[in-house]
């Protein structure tokens, strides 16, 4: 065990204790990141020789860029207010990977896209400046699907791909598939993501770590680089839950920079965190425990269960929560889900096309070095070279859906169908309701991680891989993904808490006492491959 | 023409007179500032970036949409407006859409000869401004200082009848734009724009023909002058047996012609949904009520009562509310003078008004500030010095620069300085005497029956009184005198 290996809160305590130095646990990190990296991701053409690719999947590939020396600055600026006995943040010195999606002052900010590989920010993101002033350490900007726009982190114009630490041959998930990556395998602590169908969750599920996608409006979006702005969520990758409740503490609340950040008070998210469930109404659905999706040539909807071993996993939580005092609802109908991907991927299309926009080659980003005498020659041109092939195909669809004519067929009845999946949440959260339930409980993903390659290409099937995660970004409400155990291969299974709006402390309750329940098991020691388990 | 009647509406763009800009900290007007010195990342579109509402800009929008009767929504919502030019950094400007912040007022716009055109206002929405783009030697050049500048969209219906008829609305809009502080409307700094729609139809006729719509016209005189050739075309178009086309038409103003824009920069569909950066903008009992709570009163209002208040005539009136400050102004004086309300209104409109028009003045500044130390109490004061007879009419009007100059009140100017009127056989015979020992010849023409010498002298008397000489006393005196 490394320091790098331990959680947030027992770096901070080790560190006001003064058993460890930040700069000690910035050093372990940086180690561990020789370590297990391999070689850093390039916009350069992939793939390379067999030989090449075989070595690269050995390895993680978390980093698009890394600032040591702006973190060993930091660390040490942290050491010295504590030799001076000054009082520590709440993260003091806990290095912290930052999905490159959020702008940090300086620094490279890419979105995993040739057309801002050299955008470097004037200003911070307020969730990451929010972040070092609780004294985190940000060690670099970590890789993910192009613009997002992914679950597989495949599609980044920085290659190779993030490789799942529990087997590099498999994907993270995505898109913040980098953070996961490098909280699993102590390349960093803490990872700020974010979650618009499921992008914490998803990869937080296969990589073996906590992530939460809060309320939407929880926290601020300033300087997060826009998928789907009216779902977009930032939160928390954390090795475990108590980590999650630290940083959703430091990084929410109201912000002058951002008008749809709710100014709904912040609760002190560790004083209950051990409160326990006692009395808590906990629903299962069966709409989670089945995917429906329509066939790809007759449209028709088609249905099949999830991974028995994932279902298996849900309720054995069930089971260990009820053992602790919960009541567990079971058929909670939750009739919509099936329609979340649809709707979804007109909903965020229309956004995502809209919000690229500002990509033209005018002032900032990739503009094409060929002289061109049309200005809508230029924008097409530099368009065209710079966006990969999943922003190309968000524009289309997007431009598609939006257009005058077919408007109302598409984005109107989107909008409400994200009405009714909004009204499932309602229903079963409803106090006076039929079901009252605190949390309802379900897998974060249909299955655990798939091979790298194996859905890439298939732009629908990849999508479904978020059927499960995808309610709760339309709804708004804030959900909670897991460890729960591995499959027989070894690969990590995720299982999620949804709740209220603004009830993440329900979550952290919910997810705490499942973690004190199977502390004791056994796949809680087991150790991702690139770190010699498996 | 006499057959043909013109059908015209306006689309004005006011800039609103904010401090900052509609969504980010910058301030609203760089007007004569260099080229991107007043930006920053939000309103340059910036990666990450999100707008924040200005609540000064739904408060002004607010009171010019109450002013026009409109109905003001409870909710009303920001939209994206979907294109791409390089004036415009994010690709799609944020503008209001299928929910505007009010709908459905009017405007009665007052023609010559006493009528009345009561002008139905569609909508008003807010939004923001673009940048602007140049062409200069085969570069295109961009400058997004206006980026992000507050908007006001204000639709007229198809209620104007003539090219002055536009005018008048225009001229009457900034009155009102003004007079409301909403914004400072100068058309040549394009804080008021405007576009016309312009179509005809046989006179009594009452359906609507393809339009044209002339963009680009940033003055009042341009404004008229456009929309009198559009319309002189479309008559020459339909007499000659062709048709008019729904072109868009853009004001040159140098050459003082309308060109056909390409269809290019024309068409488009602009992919509109609900701005998800933004809260819909909700507009509660308590926002409301405060808002309208200090609504003045508006100048065709205040023109009626003054003339049925004051007795003015409706010149006067006309005249005395042109501008706010004014009109105040007037107010408090003819409320501080004990004497008839025409007489203040005559002592402005000939001397003040010409004072104020000799100030230079800062653009955005009431006219009034011109008068500076002169404040109506002082002008009441002044008249009624006249009135008593205390100091001449000329010292009187010498008396207005004195107080704008030193804001001294005026009977201390007139103590001081020994303003007041001579008049009595001592003092003021002194002089009359003088003035005939000092002119002789002219003395001996009056007796050889040249009378009207009679004014030269009574202006020597009063130069060597320095205006204080009561003048009929003085006349008076000096007959008396030369006769002797």
């Amino acid at each position: 065990m490394q320091l790098c290996d331990l959680t947030a809160h027992e770096i901070v305590e080790r560190l006001r204790r003064g058993e460890t130095s930040a700069e000690a646990v910035l050093d372990s990190v940086l180690a561990r990141i020789a370590q297990v990296e391999g070689r850093a991701p390039r916009t350069a053409p992939y793939p390379p020789s067999a030989e090449e690719q075989a070595e690269d999947r050995r390895h993680v590939h978390a980093y698009i860029s890394l600032q040591a020396e702006r973190a060993r600055e930091r660390a040490r600026s942290i050491d010295q207010a504590r030799a001076r006995d000054e009082a520590l943040g709440p993260l003091a010195g806990v290095p912290l990977a930052v999905k490159d999606i959020f702008c940090v002052e300086g620094t490279p900010s890419t979105a995993a896209s040739r057309m801002l590989e050299h955008f470097v920010a004037p200003y911070s993101a307020t969730s990451v400046t929010r972040l070092e002033a609780a004294g985190a350490v940000v060690l670099g900007k970590v890789n993910l699907d192009e613009f997002t726009y992914g679950s597989s982190n495949e599609s980044s114009a920085f290659q190779p791909p993030v490789g799942n630490p529990w087997d590099p041959s498999r994907v993270p998930g995505g898109s913040s598939g980098g953070s996961a990556a490098a909280v699993a395998a102590g390349e960093a602590v803490l990872s700020i993501g974010t979650d618009t169908a499921g992008s914490i969750r998803q990869p937080a599920a296969f990589c073996g770590v906590v992530g939460l996608k809060p309320t939407y409006g929880r926290v601020s979006r300033y300087g997060l680089i826009a998928f789907a702005s009216s779902i977009d969520c930032v939160g928390p990758l954390t090795r475990d839950v108590t980590d999650s409740a630290l940083m959703l503490g430091a990084m929410a609340g109201a912000d002058p920079q951002d008008g749809t950040a709710a100014s709904v008070p912040v609760p002190d998210y560790q004083a209950e965190l051990e409160a326990g469930v006692r009395g808590m109404r906990i629903g299962l659905s069966p709409d989670y425990f089945r995917i429906q999706y329509p066939d790809a040539k007759t449209g028709e909807l088609r249905e099949q269960e999830i991974d028995p071993q994932v279902k298996a996993a849900v309720l054995d939580a069930a089971q260990r929560l009820a053992g602790a005092g919960a009541e567990i609802v079971e058929n909670v109908p939750m009739p919509n889900t099936r329609y979340g991907i649809p709707a979804y991927f007109v909903v965020a299309r229309v956004e995502a096309a809209s919000n690229l926009h500002r990509y033209d080659g005018v002032k900032y980003g990739h503009r094409t070095a060929r002289p061109m005498a049309d200005l809508r020659a230029m924008y097409r041109a530099s368009r065209g070279e710079a966006f990969g092939v999943q922003p190309k195909l968000r524009i289309l669809m997007g431009m598609y859906v939006s257009a005058a004519q077919y408007e109302k067929h598409y984005y109107q009845r989107a909008l409400r169908v994200r009405t009714l999946i909004r009204g499932d949440f309602e229903a079963a959260f409803d106090p006076a309701g039929l079901h009252r339930l605190d949390a309802l409980l379900a897998a974060t993903t249909p299955t655990t991680a798939f091979e790298l390659g194996a859905l890439y290409g298939d732009s629908v099937l990849m999508q479904y891989a978020d059927l499960l995660t995808v309610p709760a970004d339309h709804a708004g409400v804030p959900a909670l993904s897991i460890p729960a155990g591995l499959d027989r291969g070894g690969m990590p299974i995720g299982i999620q808490f949804m709740a209220r709006d603004f009830d993440e402390a329900r979550l952290f309750r919910l997810g705490r006492a499942y973690e004190m329940s199977t502390a004791a098991e056994a796949w809680r020691s087991a150790r991702p491959k690139v770190l010699g388990g498996g | 023409m006499a057959e043909w009647e013109a059908v015209i509406g306006l689309e004005t763009h006011i800039q609103l007179s904010t401090e900052s800009k509609i969504f980010c900290r910058c301030r609203a007007d760089s007007w004569g500032q260099p080229p991107n010195t007043n930006i920053c990342p939000v309103c340059c579109g910036l990666p990450g970036v999100l707008p924040v509402l200005n609540r000064g800009v739904v408060e002004k929008a607010v009171r010019l949409a109450a002013a026009v009767h409109a109905t003001i929504a409870e909710t009303s919502y920001f939209a994206r407006k979907n294109y791409f030019y390089p004036d415009l950094p994010k690709g799609y400007q944020i503008s209001q859409y299928d929910e505007p912040l009010a709908r459905g007022g009017y405007f009665d716009l007052p023609l010559p000869g006493g009528a009345t055109r009561r002008l139905t206002i569609q909508k008003l929405h807010l939004e923001e401004d673009a940048g602007k783009t140049k062409l200069a030697g085969g570069q295109r050049y961009v400058d997004m200082n206006r980026c992000g500048v507050p908007l006001v969209e204000m639709v007229t219906g198809p209620d104007l009848r003539s090219a002055d008829e536009a005018a008048q609305y225009l001229i009457r809009l900034r009155q009102l734009l003004r007079w409301l502080e909403t914004s400072e409307a100068n058309m040549e700094r394009a804080q008021l724009r405007c576009d016309a729609n312009v179509s005809i139809r046989p006179a009594g006729a009452i359906h609507l023909n393809p339009k044209t719509e002339i963009k680009n016209v940033n003055s009042i005189e341009a404004v008229r002058d456009a929309i009198a050739k559009e319309i002189q075309r479309q008559v020459r178009e339909v007499e000659s047996g062709g048709q008019v086309e729904a072109w868009t038409l853009e004001w040159d103003e140098d050459a003082g012609m309308l060109r056909k824009m390409r269809a290019k920069e024309t068409e488009g569909d602009y992919r509109y949904f609900r701005e998800p950066d933004l809260l819909p903008i909700r507009l509660d009992e308590a926002w409301r009520t405060r808002l309208l709570a200090t609504m003045p009163e508006l100048p065709l209002e205040r023109r009626a009562r003054f003339v049925r208040e004051y007795q003015l005539p409706e010149y006067d009136a006309e005249i005395l509310t042109e501008e706010r400050s004014l009109s105040e102004y007037f107010e408090a004086a003819a409320r501080a003078y004990s004497g008839e309300a025409k007489r203040v209104s005559n002592w402005m409109m000939n001397d003040v008004l010409r004072l104020v028009r000799e100030h230079p003045q800062q653009a955005g500044q009431p006219q009034t500030a011109a008068l500076a130390g002169l404040t109506p109490a002082h002008l009441a004061e002044i008249l009624t010095l006249v009135d008593s007879a205390t100091v001449t009419l000329a010292t009187g009007k010498a008396l207005l620069e004195k107080v704008i100059a030193t804001g001294t009140p005026p009977r201390a100017i007139v103590e001081r300085e020994g303003l007041a009127q001579i008049s009595g056989a001592g003092a003021l015979e002194d002089i009359c005497r003088q003035a005939i020992a000092e002119n002789p010849e002219q003395a001996t023409q009056y007796r050889a029956g040249k009378t009207t010498l009679l004014q030269w002298f009574v202006g020597q008397v009063m130069k060597k009184s320095r205006g204080k000489a009561n003048p009929q006393e003085t006349a008076h005196i000096l007959e008396k005198l030369l006769v002797g």
